[in-house]
């Protein structure tokens, strides 16, 4: 297993009941990368990002964060709980619904994990929190609570809970897609500062300027499977694989015309 | 413990089955009105609403009817006890009715009545044909727990002395000397008259197009 | 009131039925919470062989009248065993009987919490013990205050049946009074009064907390 591979994934499958998801899913994500999954909704995109934080358990194939195996091992004996623990803590999570703790303060979600898993003393997780919230702009906002901030702040703190962790990899799932259009510069900006301070980063976007300008690695999932990857510019540059034009024509309107030439 | 002693329970059941009933559907008409009152803009009505839902809600059941038993006939209605019962059991119902009839009414997604005012609806029409069907939808499950709670209340009647199912118990427990047995039973009728509602209830709100809550 | 003396020597009776009243309701609403939430947490978190009977004891408390409940265990009791005293027979009741209450209100708060707040605590590296403690228990908190306020006014009332069995608390005392000057309709007209005026200070203060937690709720 090379150093230089954040995640790899062999022959991922997961079922829901007697629907296929993914299909075997072979995918490496290497490290100070950018990864941007796009796909029509319903290409299992989600449930993949999901399935390498152990949030959704897949139902076949193997999957390795910096080296070591999540959930099962190669034989398919599912870990001890503690195992699964320990290898998750490569990974930060950013989630579409944001999923702050409504009863706690920006600083408090943030704090939280400092304090509660690296059982830093409360000082010392405040000041590492506050440095986090001061990084994506919102130290202004630490005694706030969740539905005090707009969709946009809220999500800002949910990155700040993410890398307070010092994660090696970030996943974001739809990070954008529950904000107002006028919101979403601020979390993009965010993660634009994030990869370009060279973060590991899997991305599940409908932003395909985003993914255009700022990721490294695109993947284009298609009914559960790998049905175009590459360099970003080099999948962009030849959309001449059908559901990929037909996927960029439906999701975009302006954007399609510029990329499309 | 007999059969006989069975079916003399089960007539105490029919008695408190036959309270809830009358009690609930009289409750819900007084209880429309009443929401139509805390709803409305004359002050003095609102008022009257509001004040009328806050007693009824905040005094106990058995104090209510200890209240309408005693003070019925010094107003020179010598009314029986089960009059004085359905008199307590109606108001308190129609004072819970009230309110869960207020909470779907201020709940209707106002856009939804902006639409029936963009399609032209007037006033009446988009009361009767979107709001109060809408409001219905949204408290029917609350009302048939309510019609479950009176159901269960119905049992304080036995202390103005109506030959319900919890005084039917108490008479043959004493009677027998057997009172865990017949207040078992009493106990397994009122969870049958639970289901009965509680399986009525949803099957009414399939008939209205509803899902299971 | 026809005497007014019969009042002031029966008054030490009814302000002890009073104190009983308050102190028997809160004794009950305490025991009935926790009883309650370690029925709830059971429920969610243990084996079915544990959730199936405790859903049918729920269930029956909550089908059949507290009377009834109230009456098979005073009058039922020493059939089986279990000689009580009206008053510690009617806090065990009561309490048992918010119980089972509690418990739905504190399960169905359970099942309100967004998977994704879970889901965040567990990719921050939380355990399992540490997400029911940090983040499940306090937002089921806020989740069910109104409907527990709720249930602690039902409980107050609730009380008031206590005196069928003879807990000498406020309606016993005050009936009691009643019937031996003949001035039943006043005597419940009182307790009318007291009760409401307990009942909405209750709601005050349940309304009052609940703005109090505003700000922790999301939309």
């Amino acid at each position: 297993m090379s150093d230089t591979l954040a995640i790899t994934l062999r022959g991922v499958v997961k079922r829901y009941g007697s629907n296929t998801v993914l299909r075997g899913i072979d995918l490496d994500i290497r490290h100070g990368e950018v990864t941007c999954l796009i796909g029509p909704s319903g290409s299992g995109k989600s449930t993949l990002l999901r399935c390498m934080a152990f949030l959704e358990e897949h139902d076949a194939g193997l999957i390795r964060v910096a080296g070591d195996p999540l959930g099962f091992d190669a034989a398919r004996n599912r870990l001890p709980q503690t195992e699964i623990a320990r290898v998750r803590r490569n990974i930060g999570m950013v989630f579409q619904q944001f999923n702050l703790w409504p009863h706690m303060t920006a600083l408090g979600n943030v704090a939280e994990g400092l304090r509660q898993v690296l059982r830093l003393p409360k000082r010392q997780a405040q000041e590492r929190a506050m440095a986090h919230l001061t990084r994506v702009g919102l130290a202004d906002r630490a005694s706030y609570y969740p539905s005090q901030l707009s969709g946009g702040q809220q999500q800002r703190v949910a990155i700040a809970r993410a890398l307070a962790m010092d994660p090696k990899i970030v996943l974001f799932d739809e990070p954008t897609s529950s904000l107002d259009p006028e919101l979403t510069g601020e979390v993009l900006n965010v993660m634009r500062s994030l990869a370009d301070d060279g973060m590991t980063m899997v991305v599940v976007t409908h932003e395909i300027g985003f993914a255009a300008h700022v990721a490294q690695h695109l993947v284009f999932l298609d009914e559960g499977q790998v049905a175009l990857e590459g360099r970003a510019g080099d999948v962009f540059a030849q959309p001449w694989h059908p559901r990929l034009r037909q996927f960029l024509e439906t999701y975009l309107d302006r954007g399609a015309s510029v990329l499309l030439g | 413990m007999t059969w006989e002693l069975v079916v003399l329970l089960g007539w105490g059941a029919v008695m408190t089955a036959a309270l809830s009933i009358v009690s609930i559907t009289v409750g819900l008409a007084i209880g429309v009105l009443i929401c139509a009152a805390s709803l409305s803009r004359v002050a003095p009505l609102k008022w009257f609403g509001r004040v009328y839902v806050s007693f009824f809600r905040g005094v106990p059941l058995l104090v209510l009817l200890l209240l309408i038993y005693h003070v019925l006939p010094q107003l020179g209605l010598d009314v029986p006890g089960v009059v004085a019962a359905l008199i307590g059991l109606t108001l308190c119902t129609s004072a819970y009715q009230a309110e869960t009839l207020r909470g779907g009414f201020v709940n209707v997604a106002p856009g939804l009545m902006e639409a029936g005012r963009m399609v032209g609806l007037n006033a009446r029409q988009i009361l009767l044909r979107i709001r109060a069907p809408i409001a219905l939808r949204l408290t029917l499950p609350a009302l048939v727990n309510e019609a479950i709670m009176i159901l269960k209340a119905s049992s304080l009647v036995s202390v103005v002395g109506v030959g319900d199912l919890t005084r039917t118990a108490q008479n043959l427990a004493s009677s027998t000397f057997l009172p865990l047995e017949m207040f078992a039973v009493a106990g397994a009728y009122y969870l049958l008259l639970n289901i009965v509602v509680g399986y009525g209830g949803s099957g009414l709100g399939r008939l209205l197009g509803l899902r299971p809550a | 009131m026809s005497d007014f003396s019969a009042l002031r020597e029966a008054m030490p009776e009814i302000v002890d039925g009073l104190w009983l009243t308050l102190a028997m309701w809160l004794a009950a609403s305490a025991l009935g919470l926790v009883l309650g939430l370690a029925i709830a947490l059971a429920r969610r978190f243990g084996p079915v062989w544990v959730d199936r009977p405790l859903w049918a004891v729920v269930g029956v408390i909550r089908g059949t009248p507290f009377l009834v409940q109230i009456f098979l265990l005073y009058y039922g009791g020493p059939f089986i065993g279990l000689e009580l005293d009206p008053t510690p027979a009617g806090l065990g009741g009561l309490a048992l009987y918010g119980a089972a209450y509690f418990s739905e209100i504190l399960r169905g708060g359970l099942l309100a919490i967004p998977p994704g707040h879970v889901e965040a605590g567990m990719c921050i590296g939380l355990s399992r013990l540490q997400i029911v403690r940090r983040i499940m228990l306090p937002e089921m908190t806020l989740l069910v205050l109104p409907a527990s306020v709720n249930m602690f006014v039902v409980l107050l009332k609730e009380t008031a049946v206590l005196s069928i069995i003879t807990v000498p608390e406020l309606t016993m005392a005050v009936t009691g009074f009643g019937s031996a000057n003949f001035a039943f309709s006043q005597a419940a007209l009182v307790l009318a009064i007291v009760y409401w005026t307990l009942t909405e200070l209750t709601g005050g203060l349940g309304r009052l907390l609940e703005r109090r937690l505003d700000r922790f709720k999301l939309a």
